[in-house]
């Protein structure tokens, strides 16, 4: 019996170490001033982040990558919530559609998706091309898949039809009910979505680099262009990205939260309790 | 007058036809069953009523206002689904008040109402559990008091115990009719349970592919079944062709009848052979109207309060059902038994779909 329950834990502590290890180490090299050929490193410093700190790029780029994700997930959200809703309920006939439609980022590499998009956007009535919408554009595509399974998904776990029927025959219209029962009910769904697809924006370079480069320099084209030169001062880069991450969905997940507690609450002070 | 005006309903589903001219009339205040088997458009129907389906002809009218035009939520009609359409994100008060809400009721009205409504139900104590944490007939009970609540001129009922188990169905069922009748809801129930059906209404009416095919008091439907659909659907009538009927009844007269002839299986009496009855002799006993002949028991299966017996009569074969009481009465697979019946309780039956 202690057998059996020794295994599983062996397992996830193995995997635990394997996942922290590279985090772990990276975060000793952007302190350590020398690292050479000693197990931890020989003397320490914070130098690396101060430099970094100080760096105006370094901010800015952190700056516009936040900005770029919360546009691109925030828009995906508005467009895609409504969509899909009106496809689950009104006209099912095109969710195959939608289905494929929103698998072909998955399939058409980043590469071939770029050079496609600069072609079509650097001329004509929306010349976009090199500029930041073009990226913001890119990214609510590239995000597609991760918005429209989470969200369709729990669409069909809470029976969405069914429960818009018998909300408009308690008299609600069916943005009332849309507002009232299906959002509150697929919050979950989104939750998951936008954190999914906000951490692979953050993380994102092939599109960002060949699209925009140096003309808006995201926090992976900085950490690019910052990486040859030392790799210590990558690692810090690389450290900050993480707990700005870490943060973000500490606050996305509270957020959300507090978002699911007032819409009961709301439908609490309606019915007057 | 009536109540509910149902009016040449047609409803056609990718050039399948639903509803087929459809109509019908409810009295206020009663219990309407739309009892049939399933793909029948009985669902269909209670559909088009609410609005959530558009008919392709026809019309509904509610208290004399044609209501035809009008969105589902400006009908004035509730609906009570089988999967009991909870919301999920909503405890039980705030389930039961959300019509109210829509209504644009004051707080004071809306607590004074959903507490009524819980009581009405009997699930005072569950106003704040979450629709998850309730048994399905409380959720279904909670459904009820929350179409109930914001008072609607008629209740639409869309098995809405199918989903149960036999025991709380049953129960349900009862507390059901009672919550009706006291209240004076109008209601459209719609069920395929022939027992659920006779139970709980004031009015079948007996529905198949898209048209209702008898509509009475669940005495009527039951005992007067008009046809072969509703001989066979409402009960397990004998349904007999004209020479079934006469070589049962060794009168030939009825051979050249080309219509069929229903008979109750609890019409037909089952007893010892105590008058030494030969395969082929017939008799009608002391009583002229009675029918009395020998049979052979294929088959005897136990239903609890009743026996079915399978019986061979004169080439003939019959269910005849008796009470599971006497001992003495109590036959087995070969047994040879002398059966008996009314000759008036063969009802002719009109053809089917007319």
């Amino acid at each position: 019996m202690k057998k059996g329950r020794a295994f599983p834990r062996v397992i996830l502590t193995a995997t635990l170490i394997y996942l922290l290890i590279p985090l772990l180490a990276t975060l000793l090299y952007s302190v350590a001033k020398s690292w050479q050929n000693t197990i931890l490193p020989e003397s320490w410093t914070l130098g690396w982040f101060r430099d970094l700190f100080m760096d105006p790029r370094f901010t800015l780029s952190l700056w516009r990558t936040l900005w770029i994700c919360f546009l691109s997930v925030g828009l995906s959200v508005v467009v895609m919530l409504p969509t899909i809703f009106i496809v689950v309920v009104y006209l099912p006939r095109l969710e195959k559609l939608l289905n494929v439609l929103v698998l072909i980022p998955y399939a058409a590499p980043g590469v071939v998706m770029a050079v496609g998009l600069i072609k079509l956007y650097s001329s004509g009535p929306v010349a976009i091309a090199g500029t930041m919408w073009i990226l913001v554009g890119v990214y609510f595509v590239a995000v597609l898949p991760y918005m429209y399974q989470g969200i369709r998904n729990s669409m069909r776990t809470i029976r969405t039809i069914d429960l818009i029927e018998a909300a408009e025959l308690l008299g609600a219209s069916k943005l009332m009910a849309f507002r009232r029962i299906i959002v509150p009910n697929v919050l979950p769904g989104i939750r998951v979505s936008v954190l999914l697809s906000f951490s692979i924006l953050f993380g994102e370079f092939v599109l960002a680099n060949l699209l925009v480069g140096g003309q808006f320099e995201t926090i992976q084209i900085y950490l690019y262009h910052r990486l040859s030169e030392s790799g210590h001062l990558a690692s810090a880069v690389v450290i900050c990205y993480f707990l700005v991450i870490l943060i973000l969905s500490g606050i996305l997940l509270a957020l959300s939260g507090i978002l699911g507690r007032q819409s009961t609450a709301a439908s609490k002070k309606g019915s007057g309790q | 007058m009536s109540y509910l005006l149902i009016e040449n309903v047609n409803k056609t589903y990718n050039s399948t036809s639903v509803l087929h001219e459809l109509n019908l009339e409810v009295m206020e205040g009663e219990m309407v069953t739309l009892l049939g088997p399933s793909g029948c458009g009985k669902s269909t129907l209670l559909r088009c009523i609410s609005g959530l389906t558009d008919m392709d002809k026809g019309s509904v009218h509610l208290e004399g206002r044609n209501i035809t035009p009008l969105a589902p939520k400006d009908r004035n009609v509730g609906m009570v689904f089988q999967s009991y359409a909870l919301f999920p994100n909503m405890n039980v008060y705030d389930n039961i008040a959300f019509g109210l809400s829509m209504k644009k009721k004051s707080s004071q009205q809306i607590k004074s109402r959903v507490e009524e409504m819980l009581q009405l139900i009997d699930l005072t104590e569950k106003a704040k559990s979450y629709p998850h944490e309730l048994s399905g007939g409380q959720q279904q009970r909670v459904s009820l008091a929350r179409s109930l609540a914001v008072e609607p001129k008629l209740m639409l009922m869309d098995e809405p115990l199918s989903a149960l188990d036999a025991k709380i169905r049953k129960h349900l069922r009862t507390e059901l009719r009672q919550i009706q009748k006291r209240v004076g809801m109008t209601m459209l129930f719609v069920t395929h349970d022939q027992e659920e059906a006779l139970t709980i209404s004031d009015k079948i009416c007996l529905m198949n592919q898209g048209r209702i095919v008898q509509t009475g008091s669940p005495d009527e439907v039951y005992s007067k079944p008009k046809d072969e659909f509703a001989a066979r659907f409402i009960g397990s009538y004998n349904v007999l062709s004209g020479e079934e009927l006469s070589m049962l009844l060794a009168e030939p007269a009825y051979s050249k009848s080309a219509g069929k002839y229903a008979l109750r299986p609890e019409a037909i009496h089952v007893k010892q052979n105590s008058l030494g009855l030969q395969p082929t002799s017939t008799s009608s006993g002391s009583d002229a109207a009675a029918h009395i002949c020998l049979g052979l028991v294929e088959e005897a299966v136990m239903l609890g309060n009743i026996i079915r017996y399978r019986i061979e009569a004169n080439g003939v074969r019959l269910l005849a059902d008796v009470l599971n009481g006497d001992q003495a009465m109590k036959f087995h697979e070969g047994d040879a038994v002398q059966i008996q019946f009314d000759r008036q309780a063969c009802l002719p039956l009109a053809p089917s779909g007319t």
